[in-house]
């Protein structure tokens, strides 16, 4: 099953690289910067995370689609659908996720906050690790985990900067279970990166350095209120990010991430494409008879 | 439990779709009098004045990032109702104010903020923005739009 949806991945990287030629996306998988979509453009990703297991786990891949809508030039939502196939195993539904982004501040400053709160409805299988506050089950079957349902909330502070052609980024997350009492977890995510070139060739192209985003992201647990706060219970992760502009609404992104301790995966392979939808909002509301 | 989650999801995905269809744009442009640069930005010359050939990348960053909003002649009005970047009113701005203006774009007004972008390629976009005024006939084009 699992190479079934490497198959169908593969498929959609091919896809793209046929489109021809938008925006700078963020390179970054797991950190979060403040620049939010654009006001009524819908944004469609499709990632995957495969886990290269140590001895005692099975490889699996964890993929996930993401709708990301500009609502406002404030405030971004997304919904997440996300699954997860073990080799050896299964492949299951591990759940969705509504996320918020709210800009507070009009203008740019020397450093900008986001705020992001999101509701999750997911269960235990879940492997996706967009965000990392503890380490997942790797060793379970899907038929044990399936069935424990997380319903939680997490908010996260995003501050991040603007330097020159470089971008900085720090997140910092809380999440609660709202299912049972794991108290409150926390996580850490920090990332920089800029664009290969800072000038803007004249010419149409698929390969110009201007198209690539190159970067490094660290992320992490921090522990939890129940089981004390601190770095030693929680897998940590370093990965060099890429993104490649291949068209001009559409990017391609790749990370591989390395554990820096026995926790989880040891390494992470982190993939996804991403397509925007200019102005979808307008074009919706046409759709519905609303104004143009 | 399955078709509650799925009901569920349609639901959400309808209401983020139906709120921004209703807030994803404004109605009618108005010139925002607020929206103005500190005199040290609006103070900053364009380091790619002395490059003309560097505006070919800009009209590139313009069809990619503005003509959403701006059209592609940056009329801006036929489309969303956005800023006419051909007006007077505009293209008085110093290239500072312009440059200004789209690192922090006007986010209560539906113009975001392209810092993103390296500062060179918004220098670029100041350029071709100014090439734009020299694009239109003055007879084909009612300044007073």
């Amino acid at each position: 099953m699992d190479f079934t949806l490497v198959r169908i991945l593969l498929c959609l990287c091919l896809f793209a690289t046929s489109l021809i030629c938008r925006a700078q996306e963020s390179p970054y998988i797991v950190t979060y910067d403040h620049h939010l979509e654009e006001p009524g453009n819908l944004e469609i990703e499709t990632f995957s995370t495969i886990g290269i297991p140590r001895s005692d786990q099975n490889t699996y891949i964890a993929p996930y689609m993401e709708l990301e809508y500009g609502v406002t030039a404030r405030w971004t939502a997304e919904l997440y659908l996300e699954g997860q196939g073990t080799a050896g195993d299964s492949a299951v539904f591990t759940g969705w996720r509504l996320e918020n982004r709210f800009r507070p501040l009009k203008r740019e400053h020397r450093i900008n906050p986001v705020l992001y709160l999101e509701y999750e409805n997911i269960n235990e299988a879940s492997r996706i690790q967009k965000e990392i506050t503890g380490a997942p089950d790797l060793t379970s079957p899907n038929a044990e985990l399936q069935p424990t349902k997380d319903r939680e909330l997490e908010a996260k502070l995003i501050l991040s900067s603007s330097v020159h052609d470089w971008n900085i980024a720090g997140n910092f997350l809380t999440e609660k279970n709202l299912s049972r009492n794991e108290g409150f977890e926390f996580g850490y995510a920090f990332g920089f990166s800029r664009p290969l070139s800072s000038l803007a060739s004249g010419q149409n192209c698929r390969f110009c350095r201007e198209n690539f985003i190159v970067g490094a992201e660290f992320y992490g647990g921090l522990g939890s209120t129940v089981d004390g706060v601190g770095f030693g219970d929680a897998a940590h992760y370093v990965a060099p990010v890429v993104s490649w502009q291949v068209s001009e609404n559409a990017s391609i992104h790749f990370s591989p991430a390395v554990a820096l301790n026995g926790l989880g995966s040891p390494v992470l392979i982190r993939f996804g494409y991403s397509y925007e939808v200019r102005g979808f909002g307008n074009k919706l509301a046409q759709l519905l008879g609303g104004r143009h | 439990m399955r078709v509650d989650t799925r009901a569920g999801c349609r639901l959400l995905v309808a209401a983020c779709m139906i709120v921004g269809a209703l807030h994803g744009q404004n109605t009618a442009y108005r010139q925002d009098p607020s929206w103005r640069a500190p005199q040290d930005a609006a103070a900053r010359t364009n380091p790619l004045a002395h490059k003309p050939e560097a505006a070919a990348g800009g009209q590139k960053l313009f069809h990619r990032n503005c003509t959403e909003c701006h059209g592609d002649d940056g009329s801006g009005l036929a489309k969303k109702h956005a800023a006419d970047l051909l007006l007077p009113a505009v293209q008085v701005q110093t290239d500072g104010t312009l440059f200004w203006k789209i690192t922090n774009g006007n986010v209560d007004r539906g113009m975001p903020s392209f810092s993103k972008l390296p500062e060179l390629q918004r220098w670029q976009l100041v350029l071709y923005l100014r090439m734009l005024k020299q694009d239109v006939a003055p007879q084909t084009k009612d300044p007073r739009k």
